[in-house]
C-alpha cells in the first residue's frame, strides 16, 4: 500500500514535470489546466503517502530527514499553488514541479536513513526543523522565480521573444516575487539557525560540522542578497543569481545530513 | 435563379483617395442600404464601409444586372467613371468564399487584426435593421461570423504582434508587468517615436517630451497628452523614467555609456527600457549591456514584425481550409433548399412511414386474402398524396417568392429533412422536374449557389 501510493505520487510528480515543461514550451489554448490539475492530483497523493506515514494523528511527520524532505516537497507543492494564485505565475510549475519531485524521490531513500534516536529529540529540535523547512519552502518560491527571471532576461537580450518568453510572466513580477519570498524565508532561517545552535549545545554533540558551514553559508549569502536589494538597490539578474546560489546552499545543507544518515550517524 | 452577388474595392484594388471617397459613416448604413434596395433590382442587400474596403453584398434574381447596377452606383458617387481595375465583383459560391475570408480577417492588409469581424457585425447589424437581409445573406453572415471564430480558434492567425509601436508596448509590458502609473520619456520628434508614445500612453503611462527644440516638445506634449520638459533636465528625466523613446535626428549618440553610468545609479538600477527608433541610432551599443537596461533598435523590432507576419502567412494557408470546409457546408445547405430535392424528399418520407406503417400492420389481420392487402396499400398510397397536396401546391408557388427559401427551409425543418438525403436526390433527379434539377447540380459543381425560381 504505502509502496504503491510512493510509487504513484512520484509518477503523477513526474507527469506533472512534463506536462508544465511541455506547457513552458509549447503552450496550448486548451491544455493550459492541465499540468495544474495533475499537479493537484500528486499532491493529493502526497497528502494521502503523509498521513499513512504519521507516526500518531495531528503529530508532524518532521521526525527523520526523510520525513522532512518529504513534508518539504509537499510544502513547496502548496506554497506555490497559493503563490500562483497570488502572482499568475501558474507556468513556473514548469520549475518548481521538478524541485517537489526530486525532494519527495530523495525522501524515498529514506528507508536506508536511521531515525534521529529518541535522547536528542526535543521541541528545541521540532522548532528547528519546523522553521527550517517553512524557509526551505520559500526559498525554493524564490529559487522558481530566480530561474524564471534568469531565463526571461535573457530570451529578452537575445531578442528571442517567441513562446516561452511570451508565457513567462513578467520581470517585474519574478523579480517581486523572488524579493517577497527571500524576506519570508530569511527569518525563518535565521531562527532555525539559532534554535539549531541551541539544540547542539544542549544536546552535547559537536557534530554536523558540514551541515552547520553550509547552512552559515546559505545563511550569509541570503543575507547579501537582502542586504544589497535594500541597500544598494540591487535587482533583477543579480539578486536572482544570489538567491538561486543560496537556495542551493540550502539544499546541499539537506544532502549533507540526508548523507549522514544515510551513513547511520544521526 | 436567385443568386449572390458582390461590387466592391479595397486596398488590394483602389488607392485610400478612392476608397476615403467611397466610405459610408456607420449611421448613414441604413439610410444607404434602403435606397439601395428601393431600386428594386435587389432582393437583399447588406454594405460593408471601412477604411479598407467598401462593398455590396446583395441576391437577387438577376445577378448580372444587380452587379451592374451596384457598380453605377458606386460611379455614382465618385463623379467619374470608374475603371474596372478599381472594382471587383464576385458572383455565386465565390461571393461566400469572399465573405468569409473577408470576416476572417484573411483578406485584411495586416492579416489576423481583430477589428474587421466587429465592423462585418456592425454592417450586419445595419442591413438588418434597414430590413434587407434575407434567408440568404443572414444565412451566408451568421455561417461567416462561425468561421471567423474557428479560425480564430484554430489556427495561430492572429497571434503576435505586427507593428512596431505595439511590440513596444508588448516588450514594455513583459518588462515592467503593468504600465499604470509609470513613465514614459520622449526624445526627440521623429514620427515613428510619437506613434510608439501614443501607444504607451494608451496603457497608462505618463508621458514627458523632451526635445532640443522647446516649443516643438511643448508641441508633441499637447499633440499625445503628455508634459513638455526643458532639454537640461534629460539626465534627471531619464532616472526617473521607465521607458525611453529615443527617436532624434542627431548625428551623435545621446545616451552615451558615460552619461548611462550615473543616470542608472542614480535610478538604483531600476529596469530601464529604451527603444531607439532613431536613424542613425541615438543610443550607444555598449549601453545595451548595462544590467538591468533594455534596448531596442528600429531593426530588432521591425524583425519582431517580420516574424510574426510570416508565422501569420503560415497559419493563413490553414485557415483558408478552414474556409474551404464552410464554404461547402454552406454549399450544401443552399442546395438543400432547391425546391425539386425537397419535395422529392419529403414523398420518399411520407412513402416511407406509410409502408412501414403498413408492414406492422398485416400481420396482425389474421386471413388477410392479396386483394385485401392490394385495397391497404392503395389507401395508404392515397392517404400520403391528400396529405401532401395541400403542402406541395402551397410549396410549388411560395417557391417562386422573394422568400420562397425560408419557406423550403422551414418544411425541411419541420419534417426534418437532412441535408444529405436532398444531395443523394440530386443525383438521381426524376420527372419534369429533371431537366432542371440537373441544370442546378451542374451549377452547383461550377460554382454557382443558386435556387429554384
Amino acid at each position: 500500500m504505502k509502496a504503491g501510493l510512493f510509487i504513484a505520487t512520484a509518477l503523477l510528480y513526474a507527469l506533472a514535470c512534463v506536462l508544465y515543461l511541455f506547457l513552458l514550451t509549447r503552450g496550448s489554448d486548451k491544455a493550459q489546466r492541465v499540468p495544474g490539475t495533475v499537479f493537484v492530483a500528486a499532491l493529493g497523493a502526497h497528502l494521502a503517502f503523509l498521513l499513512l506515514e504519521a507516526p500518531a494523528p495531528g503529530e508532524l511527520p518532521l521526525a527523520d530527514i526523510a520525513q522532512v524532505l518529504s513534508v518539504s516537497s509537499f510544502g513547496i507543492g502548496i506554497a506555490f499553488l497559493l503563490a500562483s494564485y497570488r502572482f499568475d505565475v501558474t507556468i513556473l510549475g514548469a520549475f518548481v514541479a521538478p524541485l517537489s519531485l526530486m525532494l519527495f524521490l530523495a525522501s524515498g531513500l529514506g528507508s536506508s536513513y536511521a531515525p534521529v534516536p529518541p535522547r536528542v529529540q526535543s521541541a528545541m529540535l521540532t522548532l528547528h526543523i519546523a522553521a527550517n523547512v517553512v524557509g526551505l519552502i520559500a526559498f525554493a518560491l524564490a529559487f522558481a522565480a530566480g530561474v524564471g527571471y534568469v531565463v526571461q532576461e535573457g530570451l529578452l537580450r537575445r531578442r528571442q521573444l517567441g513562446g516561452v518568453f511570451q508565457r513567462l510572466p513578467s520581470l517585474d513580477v519574478l523579480d517581486t516575487m523572488g524579493l517577497r519570498a527571500v524576506l519570508v524565508g530569511f527569518p525563518l532561517l535565521t531562527f532555525g539557525m539559532i534554535t539549531g545552535t541551541f539544540w547542539l549545545l544542549q544536546a552535547g554533540g559537536s557534530e554536523f560540522y558540514v551541515s552547520q558551514a553550509l547552512g552559515l553559508v546559505a545563511w550569509a549569502i541570503f543575507a547579501g542578497v537582502i542586504v544589497l536589494r535594500v541597500a544598494a538597490g540591487w535587482r533583477g539578474r543579480k539578486a536572482a543569481l544570489g538567491t538561486m546560489m543560496g537556495f542551493v546552499f540550502t539544499l546541499l545543507v539537506l544532502a549533507g545530513y540526508a548523507l549522514r544518515a544515510a551513513g547511520g550517524n544521526a | 435563379m436567385r443568386d449572390f452577388v458582390v461590387v466592391g474595392l479595397s486596398h488590394r484594388t483602389a488607392p485610400v483617395e478612392v476608397r476615403e471617397r467611397l466610405a459610408v459613416a456607420p449611421d448613414r448604413l441604413e439610410q444607404e442600404l434602403r435606397e439601395f434596395a428601393s431600386s428594386g433590382r435587389f432582393d437583399e442587400a447588406l454594405l460593408i464601409s471601412t477604411c479598407n474596403r467598401v462593398e455590396l453584398y446583395a441576391t437577387s434574381v438577376d445577378p448580372v444586372a444587380a452587379a451592374h447596377n451596384a457598380k453605377e452606383a458606386f460611379a455614382g458617387r465618385l463623379s467619374e467613371p470608374v475603371g474596372d481595375e478599381l472594382l471587383y465583383q464576385e458572383r455565386g459560391i465565390d461571393v461566400i468564399r469572399h465573405v468569409f475570408r473577408v470576416a476572417s480577417s484573411l483578406d485584411s492588409l495586416v492579416v489576423g487584426e481583430p477589428q474587421i469581424l466587429g465592423q462585418v457585425k456592425e454592417a450586419f447589424d445595419a442591413a438588418k435593421g434597414a430590413g434587407t437581409v434575407g434567408t440568404l445573406l443572414g444565412r451566408c453572415f451568421t455561417q461567416a461570423f462561425a468561421t471567423a471564430k474557428r479560425v480564430r480558434h484554430e489556427t495561430g492567425i492572429a497571434e503576435g504582434t505586427v507593428s512596431v509601436s505595439s511590440i513596444a508596448c508588448e516588450l514594455a509590458k513583459k518588462i515592467f508587468g503593468n504600465l499604470e502609473g509609470r513613465r514614459t520619456l520622449l526624445l526627440g520628434a521623429g514620427e515613428m517615436g510619437e506613434s510608439a508614445a501614443r501607444s504607451l500612453r494608451q496603457t497608462g503611462t505618463q508621458l514627458h517630451v523632451v526635445n532640443r527644440s522647446d516649443e516643438r516638445a511643448q508641441r508633441l506634449a499637447e499633440l499625445c497628452g503628455g508634459r513638455a520638459v526643458p532639454y537640461e533636465r534629460l539626465s534627471v528625466e531619464l532616472a526617473d523614467a521607465d521607458v525611453v523613446i529615443a527617436s532624434t535626428a542627431s548625428e551623435k549618440f545621446i545616451l552615451t555609456p558615460e552619461l548611462m553610468k550615473g543616470v542608472v545609479r542614480t535610478r538604483r538600477h531600476r529596469p530601464l527600457f529604451i527603444i531607439d527608433i532613431a536613424v542613425p541610432r541615438d543610443v550607444d551599443p555598449r549601453v545595451a549591456n548595462m544590467d538591468n537596461v533594455f534596448v531596442y533598435d528600429v531593426d530588432d523590432l521591425q524583425q519582431v514584425a517580420e516574424e510574426n507576419l510570416s508565422v501569420r502567412a503560415r497559419e493563413a494557408s490553414r485557415a483558408e481550409q478552414i474556409v474551404e470546409e464552410e464554404v461547402e457546408a454552406f454549399v450544401s445547405w443552399r442546395r438543400s433548399l432547391e425546391l425539386a430535392p425537397t419535395i422529392v424528399a419529403l414523398r420518399k418520407r411520407f412513402g416511407q412511414i406509410a409502408a412501414e406503417e403498413l408492414e406492422r400492420a398485416l400481420p396482425r389481420l389474421e386471413g388477410a386474402s392479396s386483394s385485401d392487402r392490394a385495397v391497404l396499400e392503395a389507401m395508404g398510397r392515397s392517404l400520403v398524396n391528400k396529405l401532401l397536396h395541400q403542402p406541395m401546391t402551397q410549396l410549388k408557388a411560395g417557391a417562386g417568392e422573394p422568400d420562397g427559401a425560408l419557406l423550403i427551409d422551414a418544411v425541411r425543418r419541420l419534417f426534418a429533412l437532412s441535408e444529405e438525403e436532398t444531395a443523394a436526390e440530386v443525383a438521381s433527379p426524376e420527372g419534369s422536374q429533371d431537366a432542371r434539377v440537373g441544370q442546378l447540380a451542374a451549377a452547383a459543381a461550377t460554382g454557382s449557389t443558386g435556387e429554384t425560381k
